[in-house]
């Protein structure tokens, strides 16, 4: 992987650290005293790795953060981690932390690659929990377990992280067959020997966005992924002005990592679980009726002026489904699974075959995603954290039963077109 | 006086056959240029059938955005449409050089002329393809935008942005072409301003419901801000 220059600011620190074991890097809005906390912890495992702590300058207030680290512990402290300030990320609009995440990631294995570590870490989140030992829960398993790829397995609430639910993580249950609830992080632990076989990925396909290909070359790697129980994360309101454009960031590096791997998870077969660290967390689930009239409203505009472009993209069947949804009173709307399931399965064909603009094609599925997102909140609406379960169940074996569906039109798009 | 006439009909017939006898190369070099052209426009429109059959060019010509200029051409197929007006611009080449080789002052000027004015043609054909695509694309832009914001005139709003650029780049071909400049410039600005107009009525009056909502929202802000939606996409 082409690794980013080291900012100047952090160039003199560097050189005094020399090497790490560890390198973690907090974009997220945490104190120092928990993270130095954090650190200790780590600092007390077996063999006292050393750790280097990349803080984001633009996430914390410079002056709050001059006056944390002077009164840390980790002041004059030979074993506590070494602080090195560097930009992780760009300061971004809400709501699209696909555009700064790839770089902090870029920073932290530029960091990494400098000091000779064995694992990095990046924190991107921030937990309804106060505590920030779930960082260290992360980082274990690296040093001590011999694990390649640790993902975070968030306590979730029904009706958060929807792209993950709905396509993110089934899809990629049902294409490399390991069932990992968040493969697109965005906290991870990575080895170097990952990060390494990333680099080689990079060179010999140019681009690939290095959030949406962990999972994939961790798992077509056969490298060792667990997850580790941590607590709800805290998403960003929806801003409903911008979800289009927020679904076509999000997938566009799914469908490519997938256009890549083709020959990996072409033969991929069943699913199996990963290991899970931890005890599970469970949130309570609010009961109640939700408004899902603005989602239905949008799914019957798309039906009525999108035909055009889902027509080039979508199978005479599938559109004859969605036709025959429209066609539904409101209150009796409901999006199937599977018929969901080869939407996704044809946008991701589109995209690779570049069949209109891929920015066109992928903002034109978000009326479609509206309408699953209103089934699903309609089947959930009393639901409790059992029925959230059985539900998300439910559509990962509608992903990996229509997975043959998948593969045929991905070998021969043109012949076969149900 | 009778030898007068006699000898002047003599020399208008031998000049008439002289003429005639000028003209017959001339015509016989116009049949054989047509002819070779007919044969190599065939041959040529052969092949970029061909080609264009292997590219799959009719299926990639819907996707990149025309389905209905596809109905113009002859059988909907627009590999047809090319390989034909491939040919038909070989025939029309080689009846411009046959009449070229009469040598007559008036048909080489004619021939250069409309070969002079071939540039043109080329041009302003290459300024509508580019502003219809451009056209399509922007429009595809504005729909699906438009009904990601839950806009009821998002193809309304589309058509008119499509016949704003396409009537600019009509324009510009028209233009090009030199043809009755002034009349294009003041049909330009009328239809131009017609659409603008039309859309900024519709839009307004699609709107007026949506901008009460606004303001109604704005004025019950606090109220508002109360209910929050449970739905987190990323």
């Amino acid at each position: 992987m082409e690794v980013e220059p080291i900012p100047q600011q952090a160039e003199e620190k560097i050189a005094q650290i020399e090497s790490a074991d560890l390198v973690i890097g907090v974009v997220a809005d945490l104190d120092l005293k928990s993270l130095v906390a954090v650190c200790d912890s780590l600092h007390a495992l077996s063999d006292s790795p050393r750790i280097a702590l990349l803080r984001d300058d633009h996430s914390v207030d410079p002056a709050a953060a001059r006056a944390d680290a002077a009164n840390s512990p980790a002041a004059g402290n030979a074993a506590s981690p070494y602080i090195v300030p560097w930009p992780l990320s760009q300061p971004d609009a809400a709501g699209t932390p696909m555009l700064s995440i790839p770089a902090a990631y870029q920073s932290v294995f530029a960091a990494c690659e400098k000091l000779g570590a064995r694992a990095c870490c990046l924190i991107a989140s921030k937990l309804e929990s106060a505590s920030a030992e779930w960082i260290g829960q992360l980082a274990v398993p690296l040093l001590e377990e011999d694990a390649d790829l640790v993902v975070p397995y968030y306590a979730r609430h029904k009706f958060e992280g929807l792209l993950n639910s709905s396509i993110i993580a089934p899809l990629t249950r049902c294409l490399y067959g390991k069932r990992i609830h968040n493969p697109l992080g965005p906290d991870f632990g990575i080895s170097r020997r990952l990060f390494e076989k990333m680099g080689g990925a990079e060179r010999s396909a140019n681009r690939t966005h290095p959030l949406a290909s962990l999972t994939p070359t961790a798992l077509c790697e056969n490298l060792q992924v667990c997850e580790v129980y941590v607590g709800a994360r805290m998403y960003p309101p929806t801003d409903w002005t911008n979800i289009s454009s927020i679904v076509a960031q999000v997938l566009s590096p799914i469908f490519s990592e997938m256009e890549r791997n083709a020959a990996c998870w072409q033969r991929m077969r069943a699913s199996s679980s990963v290991p899970a660290i931890g005890d599970p967390i469970f949130v309570s689930q609010d009961a109640g009726t939700v408004d899902i009239s603005r989602m239905v409203e949008s799914f019957h505009l798309g039906n009525s002026d999108l035909q055009e472009i889902w027509g080039l993209v979508l199978p005479p069947s599938s559109l004859v489904e969605l036709r025959k949804l429209a066609r539904l009173p409101p209150e009796q709307f409901h999006m199937p699974d599977d018929l969901w399931v080869r939407i996704v399965y044809d946008f991701a064909l589109a995209h690779r075959l570049r069949t209109i603009n891929r920015d066109h094609l992928l903002k034109s599925m978000t009326p479609l995603y509206l309408g699953w997102v209103a089934s699903y909140a309609r089947d959930l609406e009393t639901g409790g954290g059992l029925a959230l379960e059985q539900r998300l169940e439910r559509l990962s074996a509608a992903y990996e039963s229509g997975k043959a569906y998948l593969v045929s039109r991905w070998r021969w798009p043109d012949r076969f077109n149900p | 006086m009778w030898q007068q006439i006699k000898q002047a009909l003599a020399q208008s017939t031998a000049r008439f056959l002289t003429r005639f006898a000028d003209l017959l190369p001339g015509t016989a070099a116009l049949i054989l240029a047509v002819l070779i052209s007919i044969v190599a426009g065939f041959i040529l429109a052969a092949i970029v059938r061909r080609l264009l059959s292997s590219m799959k060019f009719d299926q990639r010509w819907s996707r990149w955005g025309f389905p209905s200029f596809s109905d113009w051409s002859p059988s909907s197929s627009p590999t047809l449409m090319v390989s034909r007006a491939i040919a038909l611009l070989v025939i029309v080449a080689g009846f411009l050089i046959g009449l070229a080789a009469f040598d007559a002052e008036w048909t080489s000027l004619l021939a250069r002329s409309v070969f002079a004015y071939i540039p043109n043609l080329v041009g302003a054909a290459l300024v509508l393809l580019f502003g219809t695509i451009v056209a399509r694309f922007i429009a595809r832009g504005v729909l699906i935008g438009a009904v990601n914001l839950n806009l009821h005139y998002a193809r309304l709003l589309s058509i008119g942005v499509k016949w704003l650029v396409i009537v600019l780049s009509v324009a510009m071909a028209l233009e090009h072409l030199r043809i009755a400049p002034g009349i294009v410039e003041l049909a330009f600005g009328i239809l131009f301003g017609g659409i603008v107009f039309a859309l900024a009525l519709a839009v307004g009056l699609g709107s007026k419901d949506l901008v009460t909502k606004s303001l109604e929202r704005d004025a019950h802000k606090v109220a508002s801000e109360k209910i929050e939606e449970p739905f987190r996409h990323v």
